[in-house]
């Protein structure tokens, strides 16, 4: 109900080619999915050792970091670690600028967009390649993500073609997905093989090897990262599990969850820089561990919200980001998982639309492949919210004055019968404007309530 | 459960029925007659405090819930012809008083007794007899009696017993419609344009009816076929299950 | 304070890491351990994945490396590709008669094929496991149009869990199930996105 929210919800309500771009891929991947899990009779089971498994490294999440920083030194890496957003932008920063780095090839990181690094390496002055199909949509459109998996989700194919003839060397001529995905292959080849660092996030830090684990479809990471000399990895401290077969029962989870494929076609487990006689891969190996308000996260409720593993079918498979879409959410992370974790990122007053626009339906813990419980942590910044006097105060005046009067059951008949009354001055069947209701009469007709309530035909004898 | 124990049943009307269409409660009186049950509606019930609940005012919800509890604790059940409201007691009321040694228990307690009205006949192997209702129906499947009660089967058995009723699917039945409860106020223009897809849904289903078991839902989802000038007529099941679908459906004068 | 200081500790004290590990590994044990797929035939089961849409993956199966050669111009003849390929520094491929195929002293790096010994395959979801070494380089296989891999039959295994590696882990450890692929445009699925749009697994060995 801020203004904000209000207006990126009717604009995207407004627009009709967002909802035709979001239904179609998201609809694809609610499909696909569907399918996946339907094969898979112990999902259910799987996905409860999978928070099992979340569960019990955040509890210890200090003991892993700490043996994980142990193991990537040993294979060589650099590894530092941040508080806060700014303190990792600069840490990346400070790295490229001691490999003289001009350009970077950056493979799509939700945690880089999280602490702004597109934007710190653009004021360094750094040149900044993304190599992920959907993030070079996205930048050369100058937007933001609007989906974790699928960035440029929110795109027609009609926008994505118009914006490639407008700014690639030889875009297609064919008007088809094809060859506008072959459009963008040859204009990042030689962008993506010269660039001096390569930057990533991470899937899983595994915490006994010290590798890094990155998962794409497109090959984008591998490209991104082996060719430059330096490759830089940042990762939020959540991503650590005890070893690759804790990550493998992840891995499983989050394919299917996400595209509905058993496996990702690259899954890459990274650990430290090249070796002697290697002919290929970086020199130096840098992985920043990034806090940025998870471990205040773990110790203020939100410990469930760090177990996920960014698989995005939260959102595929939520009503309201169906019909917004991922900007309107206005935050990183759009969707039921972005609702819980941008009032935590960005702050809850400016946010409080985020946990209140939602219809409490389930549906998005029913698909969690990590069970969080969505729903509850909503209703958990709901109750913060309240506390602290951030909810509109006609709403708070409104629940009052009901709260009083249905504490009070003679008082309450009292006011049912008033209400009736006045709703069928309003009509007697159905109400095609009803005073005070424009929101739901401006789209539905509102049925008018029968002459008398329940309670008084029932205590009247009326069986 | 069996069908021959008469059990002393307190009928939890639920404020929308009470105040907007009281048929719902009269089915569930004769339904739950004709399963055996001695029913008693509790004078004192208002509201499970849902509207404080899922806007996070949890001391009023808390309030309510002790009221609630006090209130029903002395019956061998408690039913309640809406998922979301039995959710609320059966699945909240026990979260909300966990940390209260003096309630928690007795929360509990209530709890494990709280039905949806469509499960718990179900369970007591109750079916409609002798009721015929020569129409095709669509199931729409409201969101928290599926997730938090797990509701799913139950009224496609009982609405299986209904003589000449032929149920087809629902593309997206398990998909919310819109409703929300405080949702659709704060959120009006998000809501409708979700209704508008279910409705559509409805639509293609071919069905003459829709049915549901929480009148939130269909008031939802009549609304908006209405306004699109559809056909469908919209009931709560167990106006179809207590034979009292001859009379006005959602919207009609009643 | 340190970052590093401030954030160890916020979450606390570290605990005995033989405690913590016991812990981690009874995560994953007991009998409901949930895998996917049952136990049939691993060479079955591997080629079927293969054959799956997000795989999509040719194979032929020879007896013995002698016979690569010819599996792999028969490959690129009835692809109508050029006979040439890039092979990666690796002892075994020296031994064997190349005539006929042009080997490309420099890796393509946007068409032609590229050929790469696999340390295993994966029967649960068909995936190619690779390991980096002075042998065998990475950047070749995300680079060619077609991505030719060698696999010994001896060298699948049933599990994921069965393919990480077994001694000192390598800078790179890398599995492959399928080609470059991408869903960015309306969620449709494109083949050869930055890297291979073909990949061929070249079978060797008879199931024991």
């Amino acid at each position: 109900m801020s203004r904000a929210f209000d207006a990126r919800v009717d604009a995207a309500l407004a627009d009709r080619q967002l909802k035709i771009a979001v239904e179609r891929t998201a609809g694809t991947a609610e499909a696909k999915r569907g399918a996946a899990i339907g094969a898979w009779p112990s999902f259910g089971a799987a996905r409860e050792r999978a928070a099992a498994i979340k569960d019990h490294v955040i509890a210890n999440l200090g003991s892993y970091l700490v043996q994980f920083e142990a193991s990537a030194t040993a294979s060589g890496a650099t590894v530092h670690w941040a508080e806060t957003a700014d303190e990792a932008c600069a840490i990346v920063v400070d790295i490229c600028r001691k490999a003289g780095a001009r350009s970077v090839a950056r493979s799509k990181s939700m945690l880089g967009e999280e602490i702004g690094l597109p934007h710190a390496l653009e004021a360094a002055g750094i040149g900044r390649v993304e190599t992920d199909l959907a993030e070079h949509i996205i930048q050369l459109a100058g937007e933001r993500p609007s989906h974790i998996i699928w960035p440029a989700m929110h795109k027609t194919r009609e926008q994505v073609s118009a914006l490639f003839h407008a700014r690639h060397r030889e875009p297609h001529v064919e008007e088809s997905i094809v060859a506008m995905a072959a459009s963008a292959r040859r204009q990042l080849r030689g962008e993506m093989l010269g660039a001096d660092v390569g930057i990533s996030g991470a899937n899983f830090l595994i915490a006994d090897s010290g590798q890094v684990c990155t998962v794409t479809n497109e090959g984008n990471a591998e490209l991104s990262l082996v060719p430059p000399r330096v490759h830089i990895v940042t990762a939020g401290i959540e991503k650590l599990v005890p070893s690759m077969d804790h990550a493998v029962h992840l891995l499983r989870l989050l394919a299917r969850s996400a595209t509905g494929a058993a496996l990702t076609q690259y899954t890459t487990f990274y650990a430290g820089p090249k070796r002697a006689g290697d002919r290929d891969g970086p020199e130096e190996m840098h992985i920043v561990l990034v806090d940025n308000g998870r471990s205040a996260m773990r110790d203020e409720g939100l410990a469930e919200m760090l177990r996920c593993i960014r698989c995005g079918a939260c959102m595929n498979h939520c009503v309201v980001f169906r019909q917004i879409g991922g900007h309107a959410y206005g935050g990183t992370y759009p969707g039921p998982m972005g609702s819980v974790l941008t009032p935590a990122l960005d702050g809850l007053a400016a946010n409080r639309d985020l946990p209140n626009a939602c219809t409490m339906n389930g549906k998005c813990q029913e698909v969690c492949p990590v069970a969080i419980p969505l729903p509850t942590l909503l209703r958990g910044w709901r109750e913060k919210s309240w506390r602290e006097g951030l909810e509109p105060v006609t709403l708070r005046k409104g629940l009052g004055l009901w709260a009083w009067a249905a504490r009070r059951p003679w008082v309450y008949r009292t006011g049912v019968r008033w209400a009736i009354r006045t709703m069928r001055l309003a009509g007697r069947g159905w109400i095609a404007k009803l005073p005070l209701a424009g929101g739901w009469t401006g789209g539905r007709d509102f049925p008018a309530p029968a002459a008398e309530s329940f309670m008084d035909r029932y205590r009247k004898g009326e069986r | 459960m069996s069908q021959d124990t008469p059990s002393r049943v307190a009928l939890f009307v639920t404020c929308l029925v009470d105040a907007m269409r009281p048929r719902v409660g009269f089915a569930a009186l004769r339904a739950l007659a004709d399963a055996g049950c001695a029913v008693v509606v509790p004078a004192a019930q208002t509201c499970c405090g849902q509207p404080a609940l899922n806007s996070g005012d949890r001391a009023t919800a808390t309030d309510f819930a002790r009221r609630n509890v006090a209130m029903l604790e002395g019956y061998d059940a408690i039913v309640v012809p809406s998922g979301s409201c039995a959710g609320t007691i059966r699945c909240h009321y026990p979260e909300l008083l966990a940390d209260d040694p003096e309630w928690a228990a007795r929360a509990e307690a209530v709890a494990g007794k709280t039905w949806e009205i469509l499960a718990y006949l179900d369970a007591r192997g109750w079916r409609p007899q002798g009721v015929t209702l020569p129409a095709t129906a669509t199931y729409h499947d409201s969101c928290s009696g599926l997730r938090e009660l797990g509701i799913k089967a139950q009224p496609r058995r009982l609405l299986g017993a209904v003589d000449g009723l032929d149920l087809v699917p629902l593309a997206g039945e398990e998909t919310c419609c819109g409703f929300g409860g405080t949702f659709c106020v704060k959120y009006p223009a998000i809501s409708n344009a979700i209704a508008d897809e279910k409705a559509a849904a409805v639509e293609a289903s071919g069905a003459g009816l829709l049915l549901a078991g929480d009148l939130g839902c269909l008031m939802n989802m009549a609304g908006k076929l209405h306004r699109r000038g559809a056909e469908v007529r919209a009931f709560h099941t167990i106006e179809v299950l207590a034979g009292m679908a001859d009379g006005p459906a959602i919207g009609e004068d009643q | 304070m340190s970052a590093r200081d401030a954030i160890l500790a916020r979450l606390g004290p570290v605990g005995d890491p033989a405690v913590l590990a016991a812990e981690a590994a009874g995560l994953l044990t007991g009998e409901e351990r949930e895998r996917p797929v049952g136990g049939e035939d691993l060479v079955a089961r591997f080629l079927a994945q293969l054959g799956q849409p997000s795989v999509a993956a040719t194979h032929a199966r020879i007896g013995s490396l002698a016979e690569l050669p010819g599996a792999v111009a028969g490959y690129l003849a009835v692809e109508g590709a050029e006979p040439a390929l890039w092979l990666p520094p690796d002892a075994r491929v020296d031994g064997l008669d190349w005539a006929g195929l042009t080997r490309l002293a420099d890796c393509p790096i946007d068409d032609g094929a590229v050929l790469a010994f696999a340390r295993a395959g994966v029967a649960e979801t068909g995936s190619l496991v690779f390991e980096t070494s002075p042998e065998a380089p990475m950047l070749p296989n995300f680079l060619a149009l077609r991505h030719i891999v060698v696999l010994e039959v001896a060298a699948l295994v049933r599990w994921l869990e069965d393919a990480a590696p077994g001694g000192a882990v390598p800078r790179a450890h890398y599995w492959v199930t399928g080609v470059s692929g991408t869903t960015d445009i309306e969620g449709t699925y494109v083949r050869g996105a930055h890297g291979p749009r073909f990949l061929h697994v070249v079978l060797v060995g008879s199931p024991s």
